[in-house]
């Protein structure tokens, strides 16, 4: 059965029990969390003693508060979280995150709270989150309920993390991809919603382009991959699975109380049942980034143009292993390529298309990369070009040039982060992703047929 | 007999291990080309069924205790006639005397070479029912070069699994060796996905090996246990 999880994902109002004033503290952080991401309803910081927080009104108890409460975010210890679910119900909050750990993580005694806990959740009827999670953002309704005050740029990525050290390596990866989120969530222990309650959730939500999840592992593993197969012709679903090793069996095992299943046998059944599957955070941004901005590519034909050889070859060799091709380009590209540079130019005609030195200028720069992607053969284009103190990047031309042929175009800027935002906003606001290695910029490409793939063969099976 | 009455053979004498003989029978029922297998509980039986099989023949010891049959000398390959039966028989006997003095044997006919397959269901914690698909020998056992698909898989499925072991270029035949018949592997995994689809009772199957010819193929070896 669905749960209605609109209600925590879309609060009018919320109330952090245990906010507190001490910024080493756990409960003022989710609160300013809240203030700080711009929650625009009502906010209640409940505690015993304390007048004011952050300027707002602190209330002693739940039920003191003057208007409804929708989302009440437990920052209290174990013990007092379970104690408190009753009154949660009472005052009638329409959902619940726990961030406390000391549950189902901690032994046998954990275990037995833990079940305490969703049981008397799932008696009451209120869905909860955690516990043992940082807890979730909904950055489409400015409502942050985590400890890490953070500001997201907004988007259509959304991620759903078993680890919250995880799921913030992503938002911090994203936040220097300029990858919009969407939604995060923090799944914890899992007491009462699981994974596929998130996903399930994720799959209906409009504003949800591309679900990207880091898993460690969990016994509802079936119905979680029987989702994938439904939610993954409506938009793609990256999953990043860890525990390749026995050894990290045991670690994710205290980590989360589940054990980990082997890698190859999640990774397989991923794959099976419609995902994207990936290895590192790195490709997860890049492959839920370009699915979020590009259009797809028809096949997996890449042109590849630059101005700098090393880069393109470590690009094409990572775009052939993961299953790209690189055709050979059609006698009336090489004569494009030769009325912008001229007879008898000191490049080879190939691809990658390698322009050197004639590359520089972004004119003539656009005038080839038009050359390429207008091919036939070509579905996608990879444009490579390097950070220059004097020469600007050519991402107009690029922008131009996939309007031109309406196919899709990924950029590999050689470049740091920051002397490539501004371009970087430029060019994935008109949906060409930009990346600043190669290996991510390959994913990337690949990512972006292989979603075509899933969606071509998922229909038919 | 029908796989029901096999299940309920097996499960009547209290066990839960599937013998050789029985996993063949399985597969043969279910449309998967098995080596012919039958128990033999004395010499003379062992010599019967040789001869009616035809040379050259091959014995395994056929008993619970011993499910690695090769690690206590229960097997003997490629025997060229009567007497070869004999020996091999009380060669087997002997292997085993102090635990198991009347053990059997299963008598078939010794197969033509192939490219060695295992095809394996598990039952898995998370995921209930996997079919694995990966090349014999060392490709499995060191490394590790296997795939798994949730029961039921499809035809591009099945497929999809063969592509995906990195062992598939001996499949595809080389240096003046024909490419195995990938058409008939394909059907086979099909059929043991909806064997094993079908009956709730099967908790996990181990053909291995299975011979691929350059046309169809042959289940060697199997065995498997009940839920």
């Amino acid at each position: 059965m669905k749960k209605d999880l609109q209600p925590i994902f879309y609060p009018r109002s919320a109330a952090v029990l245990g906010a507190g004033d001490a910024p080493e503290k756990v409960g003022f952080n989710i609160f300013e969390s809240m203030v700080y991401g711009g929650f625009k309803g009502p906010l209640y910081p409940i505690h015993p003693k304390l007048k004011n927080i952050l300027g707002y009104d602190v209330y002693p108890r739940l039920d003191k508060v003057p208007g409804p409460v929708d989302v009440a975010v437990i920052a209290l210890n174990q013990f007092n979280t379970v104690d408190v679910i009753e009154e949660c119900a009472r005052c009638g909050v329409k959902g619940i995150v726990s961030v406390a750990g000391g549950f189902g993580e901690m032994g046998a005694e954990g275990v037995k709270l833990e079940k305490r806990l969703s049981e008397k959740a799932n008696e009451l009827g209120i869905p909860l989150i955690g516990p043992n999670t940082l807890g979730f953002i909904n950055n489409d309704g400015n409502f942050y309920a985590t400890f890490y005050p953070l500001r997201l740029i907004k988007g259509g990525v959304s991620i759903i993390s078993q680890s919250g050290g995880m799921g913030l390596t992503i938002m911090q990866k994203a936040l220097d991809e300029m990858m919009g989120l969407n939604k995060w969530i923090g799944v914890g222990n899992r007491a009462t919603l699981e994974f596929y309650d998130f996903l399930a959730y994720l799959g209906d939500d409009p504003t949800t382009k591309v679900i990207g999840v880091f898993m460690e592992g969990s016994e509802e593993a079936l119905k979680f991959v029987k989702l994938i197969r439904e939610i993954c012709l409506k938009k793609p679903v990256v999953v990043f699975k860890a525990g390749r090793t026995k050894e990290s069996d045991y670690l994710s095992m205290t980590h989360t109380g589940s054990l980990a299943g082997p890698y190859r046998l999640y990774k397989d059944i991923l794959r099976q049942c419609g995902a994207i599957v990936v290895d590192t955070v790195e490709e997860l941004v890049a492959c839920c980034k370009a699915l979020s901005l590009s259009q797809l590519p028809e096949g997996k034909r890449v042109g590849v143009f630059t101005h700098t050889a090393g880069p393109s070859i470590v690009a094409a060799d990572y775009m052939l292993q993961l299953g790209c091709e690189l055709p050979k380009y059609a006698p009336e590209t090489d004569q494009k390529v030769l009325d912008v540079v001229g007879p008898n130019p000191p490049i080879v005609l190939k691809n990658p298309l390698d322009a050197a030195g004639l590359g520089f200028p972004a004119i003539p720069y656009g005038r080839m990369a038009d050359a390429v992607l207008g091919d036939p053969s070509v579905d996608i284009m990879l444009a490579i070009y390097c950070l220059h103190k004097n020469w600007r990047f050519p991402s107009w031309e690029i922008i131009d040039v996939r309007n031109k042929w309406n196919k899709p175009a990924v950029a590999y800027y050689v470049s740091n982060v920051g002397d490539s935002a501004k371009d970087r906003e430029m060019l994935q606001k008109e949906g060409v992703p930009l990346y600043i290695t190669a290996r991510e910029a390959a994913r990337a490409v690949y990512a972006l047929y292989e979603y075509k793939q899933i969606i071509s063969s998922q229909a038919k099976g | 007999m029908q796989v029901k009455e096999i299940f309920e053979k097996i499960k009547s004498g209290g066990r839960k291990l599937l013998f050789e003989d029985e996993v063949k029978r399985l597969l043969a029922l279910n449309g998967v080309a098995v080596t012919p297998c039958e128990v033999a509980h004395n010499e003379d039986q062992a010599v019967q069924l040789a001869a009616k099989f035809g040379y050259p023949s091959v014995l395994k010891i056929h008993s619970i205790a011993y499910t690695h049959k090769s690690d206590c000398g229960g097997v003997k390959l490629n025997l060229p006639d009567e007497n070869a039966v004999r020996t091999a028989f009380r060669e087997i006997r002997a292997a085993v005397a102090d635990q198991e003095p009347e053990i059997s044997v299963t008598v078939q006919p010794m197969a033509g070479a192939g490219t060695e397959v295992i095809i394996g269901v598990t039952t898995d914690n998370h995921f209930g029912k996997v079919i694995m698909f990966g090349l014999g020998g060392v490709f499995t056992e060191i490394f590790e070069d296997v795939t798994f698909r949730l029961i039921p898989i499809t035809r591009e499925e099945a497929f999809n699994m063969i592509e995906s072991v990195k062992g598939n270029i001996l499949l595809k035949g080389y240096r003046g060796k024909p490419p195995a018949d990938r058409e008939t592997l394909v059907d086979a995994l099909l059929k043991v996905s909806k064997l094993a689809e079908d009956n709730s009772e099967i908790k996990e199957l181990d053909l291995n090996p299975v011979a691929v010819y350059e046309n169809g193929l042959l289940v060697l070896d199997g065995r498997g246990t009940l839920s």
